[in-house]
């Protein structure tokens, strides 16, 4: 192991000591915030791939914070389940870079809410302190609140407050719970309090069980479970472009993960099973939050706000597996995780890039995006199947994992939700999908037979060009193309002219989606990550 | 069993082509041409594994030990041509070749949009259906049939407009519904059926997977209840009532995609899908050891509920059909029929049912695609889509009209055609079984009896009426049940009892023809001048058999009353669907069979309708019967065939042996 | 009964009085209209619960930071929570100072305080 353990409190402390750096510099030049953040991330992803390297050929890897006893210090852990996590986030915070660049909102105060935000992440998944994990919570709480009101509309402040107090009552909920936890043990670290729980819950089960209740109501605010997901849609609808992939796809996986370590790595499966109705209280939570999120998907006209619905529906999914209590539920739990992150990071990536590049943000606008953009298009469709489970992709393997955990336990009801989501979430991806490809994108234009197969034809040799030089530099084109109809393709133009595709966007939205397909094959491999040792341990 | 990459290879040739399709989407003989060669290279990789697979190698392909990538914990993406995979895989490629020929030619016949997406989406469907036959466990097997949803959702909305994005979310609501729900939720159930007693697997076995056989001993309740969620969620592609309704509208479909999807590849992979749960996941002897108590009846077999279902779809759709006066609506709920005969087939669980249900999915296959060319053929050249339309086509298309009559020949299992073998089999196999099952073989042959019943009308009308001169058609044009005044008094049809008319036309809407007078008539004429249909044809001879004004004006006069039910029907159609069709003013013209259409049209309906006599003339030297043979005697564990006579306890002491 | 609760209710008032605190903020936030005072509702919610943590962090043994020396054993105050919410607190500071920065953005925007008003003038709009 020799000295690799002290890349763990650098992975918390460089991001956050970086991001004084923006603001920093940006009292002398105007324009360094970027540079900054992508060395930083870029860093942070080396270090993480080497950790995870260590971890999943040596094993676990830990660092005592200033030499201190794990009984009263502060411990950084990294064990199979955190690094997968935290591969995950410096991976996604670098690919989201790249998108913000030239999408996302500019300036140097930014990217120093990016890096904290970044670095509050790590510190969620390689924390092993429940207190540390608290104050991490709040960080990347305070992070994503800033990064959400540095919308362009008043209307994100709102949103910001919103997701404030109510983000804040839920971690503070979660305090309460580690109050009444440490009352009954003694101990905030997470290895030690695995050992001394089982003695507490004889000694006094009540207290531990009610530390949990706060627990988990905190979790449930914080990951967005019905029906406390409302500051959610919200929130991403509101935040900026930029914003809104990373916070989509980490801060919430990030959340989900904690509750995850706290009920596996130190409440285990054995107080999860043997207090009365726990279990089924969180499956239910769980299973509820899948059927209301996806109905209420459905309703939606924003597309990222219906995205947002379908986050607390995939969130419903994993905590349903967290309450399932068996090894392939909580691998399942583990891979839909990264797989969600990864699908609804570039999703929200790609609706951000529809919507600053063609104006386009309610479902009814997203009409015939498939024959203006085809490649945008596909690659969103590309990711809204492997949303709904189509296999290969990586929404299926969680599914088939968590599916298998249900049955495993015999939670029949449960079992028909999981597999019943599926249709559920076709319900809103088909409208979507539909919308792109099969539905004309002015109506005007309908009743002019002859001139809309001359349109076809031209079309044609628009996409090509499209799909040869990617859709930046057209605007000359788009006026080409003008003569088909006007009003609307002129608001295009106009839009095209104000801000241009980046490579750096589009090459995003098209890794994310391929990463998507290629999850889908490394089923197997993930579960491998997980369960010789992590699950053998926890479960045994 | 040998290491080959000739399925992947087979899979991943039309996956290529999406690619080469859709790159060169600007100059579309290179992209039709891609389409045609990689059909030919698809049948042509499948067709050099024919031999051995007959000799009885198993070409497998397996991710994990060719590429050590481990699809799921425990679980391996395999692709491997057997014997039953042959079969479908040998039937979907060699159809495709003739497919693409004719879709070319109905594509740029009616000049459709977006045909880069709907030849891509093409050749993504066979390869997913070649997917599913080669598909060697379970999980492998619902990769593809999902896909196989999601790349034909595009084909069936292809139109875009309002009646195809319905069809589209209805299709796809129900796909998914039976695959992605029920499909998985069957297939985990056998993950964890089977890893209760061993080694946790879905991988096929022929005669069943053994682990999952003392599975199903241990826990009979949730084998039945896994049993029925595999089924459910392949019968929902083949088509089995309930979950039928899809498919009538999917018909809104280019006629390409009806007839290799949806009369071959993709309702074939369902009862393809029932095929491998029932001969190669539980096998015979399991489904006879897991009855159902069933109150007041006593102990029924497992497959006796889903054989009823089928024998009761196999008629209910016949007598749908009946009434169904578009010609691909009517084919489809025959379709729905057909497959049946699949299930029924397969359900009965004798060796030679299940023969001539196996048998059965290549000659529907040849003999429906037939009907469906034959259908598009017809609406490409001249726009007509309604039955009620066709009085004397056969002077305007006599190839196409022959061949259709073949087709329907073979549907109703008439001898020397496709259909009968396999009946004739089922047939046998019922008879062997004895007992309730003869309610079976009644419902078979009731069933033939039906077929001729919907598809003579459309031959007679074709040959043998002409467009001024044609019958009531009583099944179509009267509500359920007739009407009594036609009944009774033929001569006073249209002059007497007008007072009876006004409730007429609150019945039913086809029988709003019978107050048709002159002026309404002529109305009707103009409206057909105004577009003429063929008109827009173009290359096609189609152009040449826009009329004479002046004819029409003539003709109005000559017109007899007894006319006025099919035009006063067409006029209907007019107003809800656009569509003009029917023969133009001055009658069909007359063509000669080499004229009537492009030959991109009339080749492979030719072609395909030659394969179903041949299959039905000489079946031992087409391949595909030696395939089902080998297949039934495998699972049953025999020698031969003959082995395999008598009742199904003897059939299964065979394999015990 | 009454004896018990009585007596509970006296070596455990602090606990009794925390959670009236407690429950007076989490009121404040879901009841009241205003946003500045909202946010005030989570800053009393936050100290009951550092209170809290306060009023349980008397615990039997010694001192654990103070290696080698055995001072006296009986109740002392555990220093480990007194850390904890020396952070909360620094946290808590940090929530409302963006709080307040997101009300001051919103006041100016729209130029009320007020939820209900909030919410009818971003209806008209």
């Amino acid at each position: 192991m020799s000295s690799v353990d002290l890349l763990l409190p650098l992975l918390v402390a460089v991001p956050m000591l970086l991001s004084t750096v923006p603001i920093a510099l940006g009292l002398r030049f105007d324009r360094t915030g970027w540079s900054v953040a992508a060395l930083t991330t870029t860093a942070l992803v080396a270090a993480t791939t080497t950790l995870a390297n260590v971890v999943y050929t040596d094993g676990v890897v830990t660092h005592k914070l200033g030499g201190w006893s794990p009984a009263y210090g502060i411990e950084l852990v990294l064990d199979e389940f955190s690094a997968l996590i935290a591969v995950l986030v410096a991976v996604t915070a670098a690919g989201v870079l790249a998108y913000t660049r030239v999408g996302g909102p500019r300036g140097n105060t930014f990217y120093s809410g990016y890096l904290l935000l970044t670095g509050g992440l790590l510190g969620i998944s390689v924390t092993g302190d429940v207190f540390n994990l608290f104050v991490f919570l709040e960080i990347v709480g305070l992070a994503t609140y800033a990064m959400i009101a540095s919308g362009d509309g008043p209307e994100s402040a709102v949103a910001a407050l919103k997701y404030l107090i109510l983000g804040t009552v839920g971690a503070s909920m979660y305090l309460i719970g580690v109050g009444l936890i440490f009352m009954a043990t003694g101990t905030l670290n997470m290895g030690v309090l695995a050992e001394v729980l089982p003695a507490a819950v004889e000694r006094d089960p009540t207290l531990v069980r009610a530390g949990f209740a706060f627990v988990f109501v905190g979790f449930s605010m914080k990951v967005a479970q019905w029906p406390l997901h409302t500051w959610q849609p919200d929130a991403y609808q509101h935040a900026p472009d930029g914003v809104t992939p990373v916070i989509a796809a980490l801060v919430s996986t990030a959340y989900a993960y904690a509750f995850g370590r706290l009920l596996y790595s130190v409440f285990g499966p054995e107080f999860l099973t043997s207090t009365p109705y726990l279990t089924e209280l969180v499956v239910t939570v769980g299973c509820v939050s899948v059927v209301a999120g996806s109905a209420l998907a459905v309703i939606q006209t924003d597309v990222k706000r219906m995205f947002a619905f379908s986050s607390v529906s995939q969130f419903g999914l994993i905590v349903a597996a967290y309450g399932l209590v068996t090894e392939s539920a909580f691998i399942g739990a583990t891979i839909h995780l990264v797989g969600h992150a990864v699908i609804k990071a570039g999703l929200f990536a790609a609706a951000g890039l529809i919507a600053i590049n063609y104006d386009a943000r309610t479902v009814d606008e997203y009409a015939g995006l498939a024959d203006e953009h085809p490649i945008v298009a596909g690659t969103m469709a590309l990711l809204l199947v492997s949303l709904i489970g189509i296999p290969p992709s990586a929404g299926f393997v969680g599914k088939w994992y968590i599916a298998l955990g249900a049955v495993e336990a015999q939670l029949w009801p449960v079992a028909v939700v999981i597999l019943f989501s599926t249709l559920l979430t076709l319900a809103y991806s088909a409208r979507l999908l539909e919308k792109m490809y099969f539905t004309p994108a002015t109506p005007l234009e309908a009743p002019h037979v002859s001139e809309s197969v001359a349109t076809d034809g031209g079309e044609n040799e628009d996409d090509a060009e499209t799909a040869a030089g990617a859709d930046a530099a057209n605007d000359g084109d788009a006026g080409a193309r003008g003569g088909t109809d006007t009003a609307a393709l002129e608001a295009i133009t106009a839009n095209r002219d104000r801000n241009t595709v980046s490579y750096g966007m589009l090459a995003l939205v098209v890794a994310t989606a391929l990463l998507a397909i290629s999850l889908g094959f490394a089923g197997g491999f993930l579960a491998d990550l997980l369960d010789p040792s992590f699950i053998t341990e926890v479960f045994n | 069993m040998s290491e080959s990459i000739l399925p992947l290879a087979a899979v991943l040739t039309s996956a290529v082509a999406v690619v080469l399709i859709v790159a060169s989407y600007r100059r579309p003989n290179i992209r039709e041409g891609w389409s045609v060669l990689a059909a030919l290279t698809q049948f042509g990789i499948v067709f050099s594994m024919l031999p051995g697979v007959l000799d009885g190698t198993v070409y497998k392909w397996s991710l994990q030990q060719s590429l050590g990538v481990e699809f799921l914990a425990g679980i391996d993406f395999v692709l491997r041509a057997d014997l039953l995979g042959m079969l479908f895989a040998l039937l979907a490629s060699f159809l495709w070749i003739f497919t693409s020929f004719y879709a070319t030619g109905y594509m740029r016949g009616l000049d459709e949009h977006d045909q880069t997406r709907f030849f891509a989406a093409f050749a993504a469907s066979l390869s997913s259906a070649v997917g599913i036959a080669f598909a060697g466990n379970l999980v492998t097997i619902f990769v593809f049939y999902e896909l196989l949803s999601l790349v034909t959702y595009p084909l069936v909305a292809h139109d875009g407009d309002r009646e195809a994005r319905i069809a589209g979310r209805k299709y796809i609501a129900y796909t998914f519904f039976g695959g992605g729900v029920i499909l998985l939720a069957g297939t985990v159930m056998v993950y964890w059926l089977t890893s209760q007693t061993g080694t946790a697997t879905t991988a096929f076995e022929s005669g069943g997977i053994g682990a999952l056989a003392e599975g199903a001993a241990t826990d009979p309740t949730a084998a039945q209840i896994t049993f029925y969620l595999l089924i459910t969620g392949f019968a929902v592609k083949a088509a089995v009532m309930p979950l039928h309704s899809w498919l009538a509208d999917a018909m809104v479909a280019p006629t390409p995609v009806s007839g290799l999807l949806h009369a071959v590849a993709v309702v074939k992979s369902g009862a393809f899908g029932i095929a491998r749960v029932i001969l190669e996941v539980y096998g015979p002897e399991t489904i006879r050891d897991l009855p159902l108590s069933v109150p007041g009846i006593g102990e029924v077999g497992l497959n006796v509920p889903l054989a009823i279902l089928a024998a009761f779809t196999l008629t209910a759709a016949s007598i749908i059909a009946l009434r169904k006066d578009h010609l691909k609506r009517r084919l489809a709920y025959s379709t729905t029929a057909q497959l049946s005969y699949i299930v029924l087939g397969l359900s009965m669980l004798h060796p030679y049912a299940i023969l001539g249900a196996l048998f059965h999915i290549p000659a529907h296959a040849f003999a429906k695609l037939t009907l469906f060319f034959c259908a598009g053929s017809v609406h490409v050249e001249t726009h007509t889509d309604y039955i009620s339309d066709m009085a004397g086509i056969g002077k305007r298309m006599p190839l196409t009209m022959s061949a259709f009559t073949i087709g329907a020949a073979g549907m109703a299992g008439m001898p020397l055609i496709a259909g009968f073998v396999s009946k004739f089999y089922m047939l046998l196999g019922a008879g062997y079984v004895g007992g309730e099952y003869w309610l079976f073989a009644a419902a078979l042959l009731l069933s033939g009896v039906l077929n001729i019943a919907y598809f003579w009308p459309v031959v007679y009308t074709a040959f043998f009426e002409s467009e001024d001169r044609h019958d009531a058609k009583p099944l179509l044009e009267f509500p359920a049940g007739g009407i009594r005044q036609f009944v009774g008094d033929e001569l006073a049809t249209d002059g007497g009892n007008r007072d009876e008319e006004p409730e007429l036309n609150s019945d039913d809407d086809s029988g709003a023809g019978a107050d048709s007078d002159a002026d309404s008539e002529a109305d009707y004429e103009f409206a057909v001048d105004q577009y003429p249909s063929d008109a827009d044809v173009p290359g096609g001879p189609g152009g040449s058999s826009a009329e004479g004004d002046a004819d029409s004006g003539v003709k109005t006069g000559t017109e007899t009353a007894g006319t006025g039910h099919d035009h006063g029907h067409a006029v209907a159609h007019d107003d809800q669907h656009e569509h003009h069709g029917g023969p133009p003013a001055g009658g069909w013209t007359r063509h000669s069979p080499l004229t009537e259409s492009t030959w991109l049209m009339l080749g492979p309906i030719v072609v395909i309708a030659t394969g179903a006599v041949v299959l039905g003339v000489i079946p031992g030297h087409a391949a595909f019967l030696d395939l089902a043979t080998e297949i039934v005697t495998s699972v049953f564990d025999a020698n031969s065939l003959e082995q395999l006579r008598g009742p199904l306890s003897a059939a299964l002491e065979v394999s015990t042996q | 009964m009454i004896d018990a609760a009585l007596d509970i209710l006296a070596s455990r008032y602090a606990y009794a009085l925390l959670f009236v605190l407690l429950g007076t903020g989490l009121y404040m936030v879901i009841a009241n209209e205003n946003l500045v005072k909202k946010l005030i509702g989570v800053n009393l919610f936050q100290s009951a619960i550092f209170l809290f943590f306060i009023a349980m962090a008397y615990v039997d043994g010694r001192a654990p930071i103070i290696e080698g020396k055995s001072h006296g054993v009986g109740e002392i105050a555990s220093p480990l929570p007194q850390v904890i919410v020396l952070t909360a607190i620094v946290v808590g500071i940090a929530l409302t100072a963006v709080g307040l920065a997101l009300i001051i953005r919103i006041y100016a925007e729209y130029g009320t305080l007020r939820e209900d008003t909030l919410r009818e003038v971003r209806a008209d709009e």
